[in-house]
């Protein structure tokens, strides 16, 4: 209780600063406030991390659908960019290229996406300098707790109850294909220095916008567009009820579990407590979690875990939890916690009321939230309360 | 000789390093794919990669020095994109061949995938494996067969400093003088190949790496052969 309410508290501090300061009169801003406030008090005292989560990056997803395209209308009346505007740097910076421009940048000093370099909310440098961010904090978390597009899978792979496609058997496979997918984009956007993913493989485009259709290659590419939204955003996380595009397409995705290393927490499975019984790996929205992980006693998901917490939910006996890792951040961060405090070992808990609480305020799990979610409201704090009132006129009086 | 031997060396050395990025897709993904890859076996496919490009950088520059100026008229951004995608194509379908060649030759001949990629196409030649189609895919699912006809396809791709040495062997009046010109614009770029023979340090025992750079080769050689290749070419994109 004592933790819920100090973390909480942080929280309001983190909401005020970012989603109201400056915006007290809004009643969409006291709205999305409220609304966060509520989901992160709920995850820290109902310590059901994977099912809040889920609630509020379906909704962001589906917001900043809202709001994006709102501003687009505002803006140039069509969710379609023509030539000239895309020349002209008129589009906001998408962190899914940052794998594709990295070694374009470092050999020709050039951004091969054209957006704009500072100035802008989703500038190119502010945009390289929350990622940068992210990746020594909650590392591939950015998938599972901050990503905008992210949510729409997570929304659709939570709709039917049982998978109807199993593919725990697929799991390496798919592994693969991500990295080759990685690997594939970071060579072709190197060879023809351009965003190869944005012009041919990206499936939001039709949640965001979309080249002008003035020729046969950008219908092509359209057709492609939307065959990639409905196939593996909509279609497979249906039926596998995974999260088959993080999994297997985003560039983003894979080039984060890379990343990962200089993350400080991560997920610890208690290898002497797990009765094998591969709950954890069939609930794995990132196919992260394979027999050989569990019957291999390898004490931790594969690369590709992002974190979401639903093995953590998953599992009967408890033997999942979030843990400091073993790098170097992570050996600094785990000296500031009190020895034996992890769910993993063995507890030597601190005797006195206070030294409790301190210790339990530094455990993993409380902190990977609370930087989690400060992300995710730092990045919702605009588009959310915009989408909220754009949904408001529409249904209070006809659109702008 | 019209020019200074200086002159193409600097120019493929000052721009070596973009040579290697229009050859990272097609050659990274295959040499780290390759089973069992020696530094043998790494250079000699490096060499024969390199060979191709010496090969049609020979043959453009004999070809514009024997044209003269009057070609240069011709050799237009429009021109030259269209070479581009062409070579585009071809390289695209030799890598998804060699990619898919040797799982075919497996299924139909009952060879091992495995010896698909040391010994070029599937295991030994046997009665049973010996019609035109499997000679067909023998020959396409070949590492040195695909390390030279992709070096041919690379070296056609007209980039800005290739432009420019086009322009150079077309004024230089004998063919020979062409070849050689672009001989020594080639050797310029040669040290930024370098770090490629450090690659059989990298996929040893690396089962998931290797299957990770065979997909990518496959992924690489859909996206030259259909969407840098075929699309462009036919709706001039």
């Amino acid at each position: 209780m004592a933790v819920t309410i100090f973390f909480s508290a942080f929280m309001c501090v983190v909401i005020y600063f970012f989603g109201l300061a400056g915006s007290m009169n809004s009643p969409f801003a006291l709205i999305y406030a409220a609304f966060m406030l509520f989901l992160f008090v709920r995850m820290l005292s109902t310590k059901n991390w994977s099912r809040y989560r889920s609630v509020f990056q379906t909704t962001l997803a589906v917001l900043f659908m809202i709001s994006f395209i709102g501003i687009l209308y505002d803006e140039r009346g069509s969710m379609s960019i023509t030539g000239t505007q895309f020349q002209n740097a008129e589009t906001p910076f998408c962190h899914i290229v940052i794998p594709a421009m990295l070694i374009p940048l470092a050999i020709t000093k050039t951004v091969i996406f054209p957006a704009r370099m500072i100035g802008h909310f989703a500038s190119v440098v502010s945009m390289l300098l929350i990622w940068f961010i992210v990746s020594v904090t909650i590392g591939r978390g950015w998938c599972s707790w901050v990503c905008f597009y992210g949510g729409w899978e997570e929304g659709v792979s939570r709709i039917p109850k049982k998978a109807k496609i199993k593919v725990l058997s697929r799991n390496k496979d798919l592994r693969a294909f991500q990295f080759a997918f990685l690997f594939f984009i970071a060579l072709v956007s190197l060879g023809t220095l351009s965003s190869v993913y944005c012009e041919w493989f990206c499936p939001f485009k039709l949640t965001t916008e979309y080249a002008q259709i003035t020729d046969i290659p950008t219908l092509i590419a359209t057709v492609i567009f939307i065959g990639l939204f409905l196939g593996l955003v909509i279609v497979m996380p249906y039926l596998t009820r995974k999260r088959f595009q993080c999994s297997t397409l985003c560039p983003f995705g894979a080039f984060q579990s890379l990343c990962e290393k200089a993350s400080a927490i991560g997920i610890r499975i208690d290898v002497d407590s797990c009765t094998q019984c591969m709950k954890c790996a069939e609930a794995c929205k990132f196919c992260a979690i394979d027999i050989d992980t569990i019957k291999d006693k390898k004490g931790k998901p594969e690369i590709t875990c992002a974190k979401c917490g639903e093995c953590i939910t998953a599992c009967p006996q408890k033997a999942i939890d979030f843990a400091y890792k073993p790098s170097v951040i992570g050996r600094i961060a785990g000296k500031l916690r009190p020895a034996g405090t992890s769910a993993c070992c063995p507890p030597q808990k601190p005797k006195t009321a206070p030294g409790r609480f301190f210790a339990e305020i530094l455990e993993p799990r409380y902190l990977f939230v609370f930087m989690a979610f400060t992300f995710s409201v730092m990045i919702s704090n605009k588009f959310v309360p915009d989408a909220l009132s754009r949904i408001w006129q529409v249904v209070s009086g006809g659109l702008r | 000789m019209p020019f200074s031997a200086a002159e193409p060396l600097a120019l493929g050395f000052s721009t070596g390093s973009f040579c290697v990025m229009y050859c990272a897709p097609v050659l990274l993904p295959f040499l780290l794919g390759r089973e069992g890859s020696t530094h043998r076996r790494n250079a000699a496919l490096t060499g024969l990669f390199l060979a191709g490009r010496l090969a049609a950088y020979a043959a453009v520059g004999a070809a514009l020095a024997a044209a003269g100026m009057l070609a240069m008229e011709f050799f237009d951004p429009v021109f030259s994109r269209r070479l581009s995608t062409v070579a585009y194509t071809f390289c695209g379908l030799a890598l998804l061949a060699h990619g898919f060649a040797p799982r075919l030759l497996a299924k139909k001949c009952g060879a091992a995938i495995q010896g698909a990629g040391s010994n070029g196409a599937a295991g030994k030649t046997s009665p049973s494996c010996a019609t035109p189609s499997d000679r067909i895919l023998r020959f396409a699912g070949n590492d040195f067969v695909l390390a030279l006809f992709a070096g041919l396809c690379v070296g056609l791709h007209i980039c800005p400093p290739l432009w420019t040495a086009c322009f150079r062997a077309a004024s230089s009046g004998l063919p020979a003088y062409g070849v050689l010109y672009f001989a020594l614009f080639y050797a310029g770029t040669l040290p930024f190949f370098l770090p490629l023979a450090g690659i059989p340090f990298l996929p040893k025992k690396l089962v998931f790496f290797r299957k990770m750079a065979r997909m990518t080769q496959i992924l690489v050689g859909a996206y030259f052969f259909l969407l840098a290749g075929l699309i462009p070419f036919a709706f001039g994109r």
